[in-house]
């Protein structure tokens, strides 16, 4: 070992071994970190869980087209005849058809309805979307947790399983949607994706509910492998009655949840920051005084022929070991507090949509490194401060 | 270490000025001071408080430096060397003893011992090796784990003069080493440091208040306005 490593050694022992001297103050500096890495988190868990949530909803063995110009299901219209013209097209569109050769498609409609919930009466915006009898299958991971799917043409609705224990909705009740009663003749599961947050019954039933006769908003197909996306894209090129698009449904919701987690994380990241930096200054006055609780110390050893580098190491390494502390104190609580944590927000379509925060490793790393950022920060000015010690003036003083 | 030649006085000061500014007004504390002390001398500085014997001694031990003029000890020009060489001098050349012991709290006395044995390339077992040679020289053999706070004055000073010897320097400096002692505890200390100056030769400046610890030295300086006034010979 060096010199200069035994020497730096020992005024970290030195240093930490009299903490108990600055107990509460120390604390208090340990406690602002962990708050600070407390806010980051919970932004940043806020927006992985929704990009987890949006993620796990698409698929890239689906393709979604939209028309009118749009990237995004709200405000796509899809002409009744170019569904006849797809219908029509002969060979090869890269799309899975059944065994009498028909596209297996479903054509969507999402309308926003208001629905109260169980426990405290609010009303909140949810998403019905009315589909095809092949919506369920052509979607992955979908599967019936209870009752069956909505028979066509009957006003019945499936509900995801998040929904259903949220608003107490079971098989066989009685719903109010828009101007008409609905009955819940099953619940689905999604793998706890977005679509949980869906409520799902038959086009037709739903248009005319809503007065929506005719209307397609978008189709999903079912594709014949990932790679055939290009295929249907350039077949669709041939349609020259309206501009449209199609991607993939996890393009798609890739799209949204980044558009809603930078949103998330725009908001969060000042805050947090703005945080620091008061943490910062709360922790400058830690290390300050710790620098001027161990003056005769600092001096004592500087007199004997330490060199500065250690009196600004040891001071340096106290306050990040303390604001390390702090970091992870406040990664803990994070974790208790947030991960799993239900949130929800407005999603796709203007309706609600739920989500589990998720503090993930990335999420913590970050958070972590933004306390102990705190610690480095305030530590290095006060270590300057301990390197600065007029030595004449401090051995005057009695040790 | 080149150790310079006999002739030359080990210490020597010419011209030495020294000052402090307060509130813009410049305090001259020494202006032109002048001393040599040979290797082996053990010398008392004595003075009125506020004379500068402190500051002198500060400057001996390479922790302030001079305004102007010349400070040499052995063949180091301690006027013209920076912050970090004179804290490397400081690791080599010297012992300093405190008036407050200013012994680490929260170290061992062994520990507090060790310190300056950490700025030098020895082993760890090198290191308890001669930690427990120089406790044992001041009477402390046994108390390598006892902490500050569990020993007397006298014990916690002779820690302090273990530390200040235990990487066996030339120069000794101590200002006012009995100040903080009883008289029986003080004069257990003076006893120690005449005995490393008498056999082991250290060098040692010890600045004091009290005539009696400055019998236990060759010789005894006078400060008073910022000269020496008087000198005179101990037996
Ligand atoms: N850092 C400083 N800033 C300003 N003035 C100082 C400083 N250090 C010492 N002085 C002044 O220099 C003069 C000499 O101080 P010094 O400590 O050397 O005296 P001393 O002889 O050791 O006194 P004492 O016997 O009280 O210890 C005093 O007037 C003191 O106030
Ligand atoms: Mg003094």
């Amino acid at each position: 070992m060096s010199t200069h490593t035994k020497q730096t050694l020992v005024m970290i022992r030195a240093n930490l071994s009299s903490l108990p001297r600055r107990l509460a103050i120390s604390v208090s500096m340990a406690l602002s970190v962990a708050l600070v890495v407390c806010v980051l988190a919970g932004f940043l868990a806020m927006a992985k869980g929704f990009e987890t949530a949006l993620t796990g909803a698409g698929s890239k063995m689906v393709a979604v087209v939209l028309g009118g110009g749009t990237n995004q299901e709200a405000g796509s219209d899809i002409p009744a005849a170019v569904i006849r013209t797809l219908d029509a097209m002969s060979g090869d569109i890269g799309v899975f058809r059944d065994s009498v050769g028909n596209l297996v498609s479903s054509r969507e409609i999402v309308v926003p309805v208001d629905m109260r919930q169980a426990a405290d009466g609010t009303a909140r915006t949810l998403a019905l979307r009315g589909m095809d009898a092949a919506g369920p299958s052509i979607r992955e991971g979908i599967t019936l947790s209870a009752g069956r799917f909505f028979t066509p043409g009957a006003r019945e609705i499936v509900v995801g399983d998040r929904l259903a224990s949220e608003f107490g909705l079971h098989v066989g009740d009685t719903v109010r949607l828009g101007a008409v009663d609905w009955t819940v003749s099953g619940h689905f599961s999604a793998r706890g994706s977005t679509f949980e947050s869906e409520i799902w019954a038959d086009l037709d039933a739903v248009r005319s509910a809503f007065d929506r006769q005719g209307q397609v908003q978008s189709l999903r197909l079912r594709l014949a492998d990932p790679a055939s996306l290009k295929l249907l894209q350039d077949k669709l090129a041939t349609i020259t009655a309206t501009p449209l698009v199609a991607l993939s449904e996890a393009d798609l919701y890739a799209a949204q949840s980044g558009r809603t987690a930078s949103l998330i994380r725009l908001f969060g990241w000042p805050i947090a920051l703005l945080m620091a930096i008061g943490a910062t200054a709360g922790a400058l006055n830690t290390m300050m005084s710790s620098v001027s609780d161990r003056t005769v110390e600092i001096a004592t050893v500087r007199a004997l022929g330490f060199s500065r580098l250690s009196a600004f190491l040891g001071t340096w390494v106290e306050a990040i070991i303390i604001a390390s502390a702090g970091a992870i104190l406040g990664l803990i609580a994070s974790w208790l507090a947030f991960n799993g944590w239900q949130a929800s927000t407005v999603g796709a379509n203007n309706a609600r949509m739920a989500f589990q925060l998720a503090v993930t490793t990335d999420v913590m790393l970050t958070a972590g490194l933004l306390g102990v950022a705190v610690g480095m920060l305030a530590g290095a000015i006060s270590a300057i401060a301990a390197t600065r010690l007029p030595l004449t003036a401090a051995l005057r003083a009695k040790g | 270490m080149t150790q310079g030649n006999d002739q030359d006085p080990y210490i020597a000061l010419h011209g030495l000025q020294k000052g402090y500014r307060m509130g813009g007004e410049a305090i001259p504390i020494f202006s032109g001071l002048d001393l040599s002390i040979p290797r082996g001398d053990f010398v008392a500085v004595m003075g009125p408080s506020g004379s500068g014997k402190s500051t002198l001694l500060n400057m001996l031990a390479g922790i302030d430096r001079p305004d102007a003029g010349t400070l040499r000890i052995g063949n180091s020009r301690l006027d013209q060397m920076g912050e970090a060489a004179r804290s490397s001098w400081r690791a080599h050349h010297m012992g300093i003893v405190f008036q407050f012991y200013n012994l680490l709290p929260m170290l061992t006395a062994a520990e507090n011992v060790e310190l300056p044995l950490l700025l030098k390339p020895l082993s760890r077992k090198e290191r308890r090796i001669r930690v427990e040679k120089v406790l044992d020289l001041v009477g402390l053999a046994g108390r390598e784990k006892q902490y500050p706070a569990m020993m007397s004055g006298g014990q916690q000073q002779r820690v302090g003069i273990a530390r200040a010897i235990v990487s066996d320097p030339g120069l000794l400096l101590c200002d006012e080493p009995t100040g903080d002692l009883d008289r029986t505890s003080a004069d257990e200390v003076l006893e120690m440091l005449r005995f490393l100056n008498r056999v082991l030769e250290k060098t040692i400046v010890m600045v004091t208040h009290d005539p009696q610890a400055a019998l236990y030295a060759r010789r005894t300086l006078h400060l008073y306005k910022g000269d020496f006034v008087e000198e005179k010979r101990a037996a």
